[in-house]
């Protein structure tokens, strides 16, 4: 008899772990209703189909707007690990399209996932974290990791976590942090981090010295960051052989040391002589930060005496490319030179 | 089908005969009432073979008309009867058959002998045997056999060759198109995302650089602000201390200046006061006053008095004089002995009362003395 299929063996290349998708625009309301069937393969099959598909910013966005999000978020908590590690990769490859952002935002996938932070497969936790560490960059996402009462969680992981999950928590602290800092505070993250910016890991150690950068920018960031005695490990951190490291370093310093304490305390810890190196570097990334920082230490008498003797290095600094570099060369040769 | 009933008489001598049309029977009825039912009914016919009124068996011989009774034909009594209708029924064959054989002899027995050649077992039983028959157990039908019709016609054979229905690798191309195409364009896809995102984040990061520059130049100004705000603060304080301070003094001094000459001729003032009211006195004076004066003014009382006593007792002796004699000049005679001792009670009791009352006098009087002189030592 005819039948439409050629031969009883499947073609060679099909892949029998994908679900098949229909054409054109109905692919995804069938994946939709695959998604919700009680049968576990189905499920799997239809989440592997939409990681593919999901790439496609379109497919994103026709996702979202049918309603993709809830039932991924049914998924989430499903108890075979294959669902969910495919759920959270599908998430954290939609969270790298703007429209998917937004989605996940609105749609409250956040306290969704967060139920996501101990479970026991690492790919299921490090697509967690990557889907908050790009959220995190928008501003509202942060605000909803804040609200969800994710930092105290997150600082506690940092000290239990592998390292690229690491990398990715300490990511998405610096872009919380940058708007509120009392829960971070309040949970302990000082220490851990102060802890971290000795870590063996280029990438941990300078994004560690970013999250205190951003810790430092708010008052009681500054006073802990002085408490904890993290300002002689950033100045030993100036010497590092990374460059990101350095700049990073530099720029903690540099919001740290407004306080008057924290300027003191640089000054005891001889903390002239690294910034100056970094300063007279011509193709430093640091140099920025390093001018800025040594322009807070020429505030005190003690500081404008050492530094103006150096004051030929920031007349070169004028020379730099940057227009930022000059103007904060200006600044700080005024302040060198001014006389109560 | 209508049983009729004709029976033809034949003539009333010669044997009796009777024939009637052969009809069926009505079956009996069970119960008495059923006749009246039955008769409007239409009839039924019996099963002929459970009719008991049929007769079975071998007719041949004779047997005892059928009973009557309604009593109940249980299977002893049906037992009986067959038992009863064997023993007779040989004997009344045999009688009716061979009419009279005489009886036997005393002390002889008719025996029946059968005299053909051939012996026969005579029996009213007849032998029985049974036997069964029974179809054998339903088997499948089998299947049927392949039913191949002869060969007819001729063999005819064909075969396709390789590269007679189509070219593999002009075939291929579009699929392979497909395939490949649809491959490329997911990787170029996740590609440009990621070129897409690492723009971004660079992007971001230049952006946040700048921002936090400025952030530390803000924060910066904004200490230094604080500290000068503060330094001013703590000066205005000082000065605003330090006049207070001059006011305070100022006050001060003028206060002293006018408490001092307030009190200037407070002194003075003082002074004279106590001076009037008696607080400076010349000590010799003061003793001579409150001391010396008043002794010699008690000294002079007691003078005084002392003349006053005299006085007084002179006069209390002058009087006492007198009024003895006045008793004595106005007692009757000795007659009034008796009287006299009264009068003289009488005129004792006025002696003690007129002591009496100069003791009274002297009393008051030694009590003004008393009294004289606490005043004048106070």
């Amino acid at each position: 008899m005819a039948q439409p299929r050629i031969s009883a063996y499947l073609p060679p290349d099909i892949d029998p772990t994908k679900a098949a998708l229909a054409f054109g625009r109905r692919a995804l309301p069938k994946l939709n209703e695959e998604l919700q069937s009680p049968e576990l393969l189905t499920q799997q099959r239809a989440l592997v189909a939409l990681c593919d598909l999901v790439h496609d910013p379109e497919k994103v966005y026709q996702a979202v707007a049918l309603g993709f999000l809830d039932s991924l978020k049914a998924l989430l908590v499903h108890e075979d690990q294959t669902v969910r590690q495919k759920t959270t990769e599908v998430l954290s490859v939609m969270a790298l399209h703007s429209i998917g952002r937004e989605g996940l935002i609105r749609r409250g996938v956040i306290s969704a996932l967060a139920g996501l932070l101990d479970d026991p497969a690492d790919i299921c936790r490090r697509n967690t974290h990557q889907v908050f560490d790009m959220l995190a960059r928008l501003p509202e996402g942060a605000g909803g990791v804040l609200q969800a009462g994710l930092i105290p969680p997150l600082v506690l992981k940092l000290e239990t976590e592998l390292d690229e999950i690491q990398e990715l928590i300490l990511g998405t602290l610096s872009n919380c942090l940058r708007v509120e800092v009392s829960g971070a505070l309040a949970a302990g993250a000082v220490p851990v981090l102060k802890e971290k910016l000795s870590h063996p890991s280029t990438a941990i150690r300078s994004k560690a010295a970013w999250v205190l950068l951003e810790i430092s920018s708010h008052a009681e960031g500054k006073i802990a960051v002085f408490e904890e005695e993290v300002i002689p490990v950033l100045l030993s951190l100036l010497e590092d052989t990374r460059p990101e490291v350095q700049v990073n370093s530099a720029g903690a310093l540099m919001f740290a040391l407004v306080t008057p304490q924290g300027r003191s305390s640089a000054l005891g810890a001889e903390a002239i002589p690294p910034l100056l190196t970094l300063v007279a570097e011509e193709t430093s990334k640091a140099r920025l930060n390093a001018i800025k920082a040594l322009t807070l230490l020429a505030e005190l008498p003690r500081g404008r005496q050492t530094l103006q003797e150096h004051r030929d290095t920031f007349q070169r600094c004028l020379l730099d490319p940057s227009e930022a570099v000059q103007r904060a060369a200006e600044i700080a040769i005024a302040v060198i030179d001014w006389k109560p | 089908m209508e049983p009729t009933m004709g029976p033809v008489q034949a003539a009333a001598d010669g044997p009796y005969s009777y024939s009637s049309q052969p009809r069926s029977l009505p079956p009996r009825p069970k119960y008495r009432e059923q006749s009246h039912a039955a008769e409007t009914e239409k009839v039924r016919y019996g099963n002929i073979m459970i009719d008991p009124r049929v007769v079975r068996g071998n007719v041949l011989s004779t047997r005892p008309p059928p009973p009557q009774s309604t009593e109940p034909l249980t299977l002893e009594v049906k037992r009986q009867r067959k038992a009863q209708k064997h023993t007779p029924a040989r004997r009344l064959t045999q009688e009716q058959i061979r009419p009279g054989t005489p009886e036997p002899v005393e002390g002889r027995v008719h025996v029946h002998v059968q005299t053909e050649l051939y012996l026969e077992e005579i029996s009213d039983r007849i032998i029985e045997v049974d036997g069964e028959c029974q179809t054998d157990e339903f088997l499948d039908r089998p299947p049927t056999p392949l039913f191949i019709p002869a060969k007819s016609g001729k063999d005819v054979a064909t075969q396709i060759e390789k590269g007679e229905l189509f070219d593999f690798d002009i075939e291929v191309k579009p699929i392979l198109e497909v395939l490949v195409g649809k491959t490329v364009e997911q990787a170029l896809l996740e590609v440009m995302e990621e070129e897409e995102l690492s723009q971004l984040w660079s992007h971001q990061r230049a952006f946040a650089e700048l921002r936090n520059a400025e952030f530390a130049e803000l924060q910066r100004l904004e200490e230094q602000d604080r500290r000068i705000r503060e330094e001013k603060e703590r000066r205005r304080l000082e000065h605003l201390e330090k006049l207070r301070k001059q006011k305070e003094t100022a006050e001060k001094i003028a206060a002293r200046a006018f408490a001092q000459r307030y009190l200037a001729d407070l002194i003075p003032s003082v002074f004279n006061n106590l001076h009037d009211s008696g607080f400076f006195y010349d000590p010799i004076e003061r003793d001579i006053e409150t001391e010396f004066l008043p002794w010699l003014m008690s000294e002079v009382e007691e003078e005084l008095q002392k003349k006053v006593l005299g006085r007084t007792m002179l006069d209390s002796l002058i009087r006492m004089v007198v009024e003895k004699r006045l008793d004595e000049f106005s007692r009757p005679p000795p007659a009034a002995q008796t009287k006299a001792p009264a009068d003289e009670p009488g005129a004792t009791d006025a002696a003690p009362k007129t002591s009496g009352e100069e003791d009274a006098v002297d009393q008051p009087v030694a009590e003004e003395e008393e009294t004289d002189q606490p005043g004048a030592e106070e």
